[in-house]
């Protein structure tokens, strides 16, 4: 019942973390204007945080600069399990216009398993939030996977202690799974 | 026989009525509530009110993280004393003329009690090692020493009321309060304690740290500043105590000014129904209760949060001791000269 609890709060409170890869600041602004009276996202629970430790979603925006990368890698590190990796605008996506500069180091998905994208330039406010409404869904099937691994294979609690090596894993499985939905979002285009 | 009866009895105050269970329901809506009602002013829709249960349990299916520079005892017992401190403060707190521990404490022990949270925050964030904490914690502390001094204040004049008309001088019991008020009339009506009242008023969003007053978690500028480094289950520890500091303040007021609210419900139910009378009156009680909680923390929390914006740490400080100070101040004279 605990389980189904938390499983069950766990798509209902997304805490966004933001990571600007080298953005132009455009999808900035209208990540925060969805937070807005206008589309207000709050209604959905969403909250941005300023910490990465307590956030459940990571949306990044920007063509990942080299400069930036180790950055990025880093905070996504520091988001504890399980969490949802959003790439907002095309940008982090495909390079966008910046595609092919010597200082880029993108697309994201080199580094990282994204689980939703968003494309556009920048994406519209409905378009963001249909995105992150599915991410809350990711979100919860990836703690509900946890739980079944957990109950399938006890000993997975004993090679905790090299965390990095043991949290890749889940995660690579459970995005392998529901890959079909998380394509890229079809309401994307902007203009 | 009575022992174990008596023994019970405690636990089911500890854990159920006054103690942990309601405590954490309470206090979570009243949170709900507060975050609904802001939204609304801002004319957005908002979270559902049971937002801060979803939190709080999604919170508990996230992976916990100690960072490698920070004292991991220290880390993790921290928000876990500082639940207990505040639970057990909720214990002190009568409601209206049911206390369940009467006689064993009063209004110091209560100001000691309201310390502990605040402390134990500062505790782990000092030892996560955090940058961003640090701050967070400088601030805090400066806050409490902002907040206190009213408060002390508005506990001496309430205390100097109730004991001129008792004869005993200062009368620093909060169930005797409580008594006096059921008697004579709650001590809101009375012109002497209005001051204190508004002092009062202004206090309940210092402590509980909502957002005029927030300069030590200030989300924009420093990252939640104490929490930064918590996660998962101790970051939800640390919320629930925040939401019950919500219902202890204004239930501490309640029991301070309005604890003569609720009499006519005693009398009008020995009326109606004599031979269950007092059993539905604790009910009752506990409903009028949640609902003044509720209005107090329309008027003090949202209502400041919505129409204001935060103040930094040095303004804060002179505010609580100027203003706030002051009306404290006249409620405490005008009491000294039996006004």
């Amino acid at each position: 019942m605990f389980k189904k609890l938390i499983t069950e709060s766990m798509g209902k409170s997304p805490w966004l973390f933001h990571i600007n890869a080298g953005s132009c600041n455009g999808c900035d602004i209208e990540l925060v204007a969805v937070l807005t009276p206008r589309y207000d996202a709050e209604r959905l629970g969403f909250k941005l945080s300023g910490s990465p430790r307590q956030a459940d979603i990571v949306v990044v925006t920007g063509p990942v600069t080299k400069q930036s990368l180790p950055r990025v890698l880093r905070a996504i590190s520091q988001v504890p399990e399980p969490r949802v990796i959003v790439t907002m605008g095309s940008c982090p996506q495909s390079g966008n216009v910046f595609r092919g500069s010597y200082s880029i180091a993108g697309p994201l998905s080199k580094y990282v398993d994204v689980d939703v994208d968003i494309a556009g330039c920048a994406p519209k406010p409905e378009a963001i939030i249909d995105g992150l409404a599915l991410a809350m869904k990711i979100l919860s099937d990836k703690r509900a996977a946890m739980y079944k691994a957990r109950k399938v294979k006890p000993a997975a609690a004993e090679p905790a202690a090299s965390a990095e090596a043991v949290s890749e894993e889940p995660v690579s499985d459970v995005s392998a799974d529901p890959s079909p939905d998380t394509a890229v979002n079809p309401e994307g285009g902007a203009d | 026989m009575t022992v174990f009866l008596d023994a019970l009895r405690y636990l089911a105050y500890i854990l159920i009525f006054p103690g942990f269970i309601f405590c954490f329901l309470t206090g979570m809506l009243l949170c709900g509530i507060d975050r609904k009602l802001v939204a609304r002013m801002q004319k957005r829709v908002g979270p559902p009110i049971l937002q801060p249960f979803y939190d709080f349990f999604k919170l508990f299916g996230k992976e916990t993280i100690v960072p490698a520079q920070a004292n991991r005892t220290v880390f993790l017992l921290a928000p876990l004393v500082g639940l207990a401190a505040q639970v057990v403060l909720q214990l002190f707190i009568p409601v209206f003329s049911f206390s369940a521990f009467s006689g064993v404490a009063d209004i110091i022990v209560v100001l000691y009690l309201l310390l502990i949270p605040a402390l134990s925050v500062i505790l782990g964030a000092a030892s996560s090692g955090s940058p961003y904490a640090g701050v967070g914690l400088s601030r805090e502390m400066v806050t409490i020493l902002a907040v206190e001094l009213p408060l002390v204040l508005v506990l001496l004049a309430v205390a100097k009321t109730v004991g001129n008309a008792m004869g005993t001088g200062l009368c620093f019991s909060l169930s005797r309060i409580v008594e006096y008020q059921v008697a004579n009339g709650s001590l809101i009506t009375k012109l002497s304690m209005l001051p204190a009242v508004a002092a009062m008023l202004l206090i309940i969003p210092g402590e509980t740290g909502s957002h005029p007053f927030d300069a030590a978690e200030a989300e924009t500028e420093i990252c939640e500043g104490m929490l930064a480094e918590y996660s998962g289950a101790p970051l939800a520890v640390y919320k629930l105590s925040h939401s019950v500091k919500l219902l202890t303040m204004t239930s501490l007021f309640t029991a301070l000014f309005l604890g003569g609210a609720c009499r006519w419900v005693e009398k009008l139910l020995l009326g109606i129904y004599p031979a269950m009378a007092a059993g539905i009156a604790i009910v009752v009680e506990i409903i009028i209760l949640f609902l003044i909680c509720a209005v107090l923390v329309a008027v003090c929390v949202s209502l400041i949060h919505a129409v204001t914006a935060r103040l930094r740490i040095e303004q804060l400080f002179k505010y609580y001791w100027t203003v706030v100070t002051g009306l404290a101040a006249v409620s405490v004279v005008l009491a000294w000269y039996g006004l």
